[in-house]
């Protein structure tokens, strides 16, 4: 069953067109890997997932609600899908605790004591669970983008999008944000994942897309995509990257 | 000794004479400092200065013309506000400490520093008589430098001795801060200086050299620091405890408009109308407000919700315009008002518990606040306001500052709303608040306002005027505030939504505290401005401390003759102007490195 599904988006940043018409299904339970050069709307495609950004043309349907201007339909649709940062976003003025509980608290209307032991048990799982009363400046940023992927997780998502999570980390810490992705797609979540680390695409994707220009240039599976593309486009791509 | 000494030449070699232009510029600095003080000591010490003219001044400076069998009025606001204060000194407890040697030494430097000034005080002074003409004259005579230096000297020595016993003992910081604060009253006490008074024939003048100075306020200011030290104790026993504090922090906020009410007015009480219309009102009210908390989350409820609030809504809207107890107008207001919020914020039985609590303190403050102010008042003064002196700036300040903040806020996040209209009606009030100055505003205040009100509604000036400086400090509040807002940055707003909170929450949440907190500084700036500004109302007749001391003693000739002495008062009322705003600026430095250890 297909939970995300866009049909023909489009979108336009004043005379520029981000996107030239983007048409995919993701599956429940399925890890889809975005690559692409910068500029090629990767990011703008997966932001309009959960209406950060506005799409003009074209429909964009999540678990069976689209998304049209109705406000009640967006809270319900981003309180379904949990969403990672290139820069982190942590709420400064607040603990790691206080950031991850403050969703549960205040939109999903569960106690204190109810959701502090769920923010444990979600930073046990990233690894930082002796950080809970840290403020975010006085973390790390491998550490800083594992506290934002608790605090995602803990409105206990459906679907979980990734933008560049590791372009901000410096090499050292990337491994340790990687695990906890990986440790994430292995317990069945559905993931879209914008990202430049071909080593997880290869080991953790179901599919690998290749996005240039606002457009879809590739689709396939991993192992294809690497060692059979099909487009000159990627082939390109691939030998910048590798 | 001799390692302390090489530690002080290398500190001193590093800091101020490190290259030629810092020596410089260390030299001429000391020279301009040293320089300023030295005439300022030697103002204040003249022997034609006569500091009586402001110590027995005191209650005009303060209250003016206060009737004063009313006085308890303001001894038990200036009473709730220490008690306030104790408790808040022992909640925050310093855990910092200092020890007995250290104090000493702060003593040692407070003495040396009047020894040197006594010594190096001018002698002689330049005076411009009627005729402008400027001549000298000794003003430091020997014999008065030699009666301030002994005892200085004597002091210096004594505290040097005390601070080289290297006495170990650990006091606590707010300990030392309270038994600063004694010292005052203690000399309250002690102190004696002639006061002049009035004999039967309300003619001569007896001075009394043995009357202790403040001989009228010195009782009321024991007990008051009585019970600041009790409650200091007490709150120092619930510092752990977070429910006070939160408790606390909402009581300052409600302590000025308590203050401002008690001080205002002495209402004259209709027991019949109490009993018979005022509680029925508030009960009845209260129990509709409290059922809705109750039974918000039960389905039924829940499905007629928003039925429920258009009805309540409609018979508000009805009650304005017919002619019933401006109470029960108010109260249905305030019922609506939080009827609307309900939803957003109870869901568990403890929250529903609390909200419970705060509507009905809210209702209760409204209650008391409606009936005291549709009453008549008993205290009559011969003058355009009750408050005067110290109490008017005071009241201008804090009083405006409170009602023009939150202003501030709600402005600021108007004119960054997406609803045009909103916008564009904060937009307007914010810049034609602040394209007016601040004077022209009050003379609006004085001459035009009532023009604009409706027919029937009439304020005192002081109002007013208070009206008028919520919104024009609340304009600059507002402003300040929206720099802060556009300090987030975008992606801070985004990881809200991504959240799924609602725009409320995103704005009081996340937004609006870390806007505040980056514009301490500048608030606090705000709030000083707001402080001084307030000086300015004596150009529509208001009477402020400032124009107590520079106008009204200044040509006091009853019952003694003080006229020409406005300089001495001019400088004490700097120093008062200071320490107000002295005490301001360092609370809130303490503030801001408390919020922002986690940002670092």
């Amino acid at each position: 069953m297909s939970i995300i599904k866009t049909n023909d988006v489009k979108k336009w940043f004043g005379d520029f067109q981000a996107l030239k018409g983007i048409s995919m299904e993701v599956q429940e339970g399925e890890v889809l890997v975005i690559c692409g050069p910068s500029g090629s709307g990767k990011s703008t495609f997966i932001r309009c997932i959960n209406r950060l950004e506005q799409h003009q043309e074209g429909e964009i349907i999540v678990d069976g609600i689209e998304l049209t201007n109705d406000l009640k339909n967006i809270e319900a649709i981003r309180s379904e899908v949990g969403m990672v940062f290139q820069s982190f976003n942590l709420f400064p003025h607040l603990t790691v605790m206080q950031n991850i509980t403050l969703a549960p608290i205040w939109v999903r209307k569960k106690s204190r004591s109810e959701s502090e032991e769920k923010a444990m048990e979600l930073l046990t799982r990233v690894g930082i669970p002796e950080q809970a009363s840290k403020f975010p400046g006085q973390l790390s940023g491998g550490q800083q983008q594992r506290v934002a992927i608790a605090r995602a997780l803990a409105m206990e998502p459906k679907i979980m999008l990734f933008d560049e999570p590791t372009s901000a980390l410096d090499p050292e810490m990337i491994k340790e944000v990687l695990d906890a992705m990986k440790e994430l797609a292995l317990s069945g979540m559905t993931m879209i994942v914008v990202t430049h680390e071909m080593g997880f695409a290869k080991e953790v994707a179901d599919r690998v897309m290749l996005f240039d220009e606002g457009l879809m240039v590739e689709e396939n599976t991993p192992t294809e995509f690497f060692d059979n593309p099909q487009n000159d486009r990627t082939k390109l791509f691939l030998s910048q990257i590798l | 000794m001799n390692l302390e000494y090489k530690k002080s030449i290398a500190w001193m070699r590093e800091n101020l004479f490190s290259s030629i232009p810092s020596s410089i510029l260390t030299v001429a600095t000391s020279f301009f400092v040293l320089g300023f003080f030295r005439g300022l000591f030697g103002f204040a010490m003249a022997s034609d200065k006569d500091w009586l003219s402001v110590l027995n001044n005191m209650q005009l400076y303060m209250v003016q013309a206060y009737p004063e069998e009313d006085f308890i009025r303001v001894w038990i606001s200036v009473g709730l506000a220490l008690v306030f204060a104790g408790t808040s000194i022992g909640l925050w407890k310093s855990t910092e400490e200092s020890s007995l040697s250290d104090v000493f030494s702060k003593f040692m430097k407070v003495s040396l520093a009047f020894l040197f000034f006594t010594v190096v005080a001018p002698t002689f002074s330049s005076v411009t008589d009627n005729d402008g003409i400027i001549q000298t004259e000794e003003s430091f005579p020997m014999e008065t430098r030699l009666q301030l230096l002994i005892p200085s000297a004597i002091l210096v020595v004594v505290f040097f001795v005390l601070k080289n016993l290297k006495l170990n003992y650990k006091f606590n910081k707010s300990d030392l801060l309270c038994f600063y604060l004694a010292i005052p009253i203690v000399l309250l006490w002690i102190i004696k200086l002639p006061t002049i008074q009035l004999d039967s024939s309300n003619q001569r003048i007896i001075p009394d050299p043995l009357m202790p100075i403040a001989d009228t306020t010195k009782i009321p200011w024991t007990i008051i620091f009585g019970l600041f030290l009790a409650f200091y104790f007490i709150g120092s026993r619930f510092k752990d405890s977070k429910n006070m504090k939160r408790t606390m922090s909402i009581s300052w906020v409600l302590l000025p408009l308590f203050i401002f009410s008690w001080i205002f007015k002495k209402p004259e009480i209709d027991l019949p109308t109490i009993l018979g219309q005022d509680i029925p009102i508030f009960i009845g009210i209260f129990l509709v407000g409290a059922l809705t908390i109750t039974f918000i989350n039960n389905p039924i409820v829940e499905k007629y919700f928003s039925i429920y609030l258009g009805v309540l809504i409609a018979i508000t809207g009805i009650a304005l315009f017919i002619s019933i107890p401006i109470l029960l107008k108010s109260a249905l207001l305030l019922l609506v008002l939080f009827t609307i919020v309900i939803p957003a914020v109870s869901s568990s039985a403890k929250g529903k518990r609390n909200l419970i609590i705060v509507w009905g303190v809210s209702l209760f403050t409204l209650s008391v606040l409606i009936r005291g102010g549709s009453s008549d008042t008993q205290i009559i003064v011969q003058q355009q306001s009750i408050f005067g002196g110290f109490s008017l700036t005071w009241l201008l300040a804090i009083f405006g500052t409170y009602v023009s903040f939150p202003l501030g806020v709600l402005l600021a996040l108007g004119r960054n709303s997406k609803l045009p209209i909103v916008r564009l009606v904060c937009t307007g009030i914010i810049e034609l608040t602040r394209s007016v100055p601040y004077i022209t505003w009050l003379f609006f205040a004085s001459v035009t306002m009532a023009v604009f009100l409706p027919e029937g509604v009439n304020f005192e000036l002081v109002v007013r005027v208070l009206m008028v400086t919520a919104f024009f400090s609340g304009a600059y509040f507002a402003e300040n505030i929206r720099g802060g807002l556009q300090s987030i940055p975008k992606g801070q707003y985004e990881a809200a939504d991504a959240i799924g909170m609602s725009p409320f929450q995103k704005t009081s949440l996340i937004v609006m505290p870390q806007a505040l907190r980056a514009i301490i500084p500048t608030l606090v700036s705000s709030a000083i401005t707001a402080f001084k500004d307030s000086s300015l109302v004596t150009i529509i007749g208001l009477i402020d401390f400032l124009t107590i001391g520079k106008v009204i003693i200044g040509t006091q000739s009853i019952p003694v003759n003080f006229v020409g002495h406005d300089r001495e008062n001019l400088l004490f009322i700097a120093f008062f102007y200071w320490i107000f705003t002295f005490t301001l600026s360092r609370r809130s430095m303490k503030v801001e490195k408390r919020l922002g250890l986690g940002e670092r």
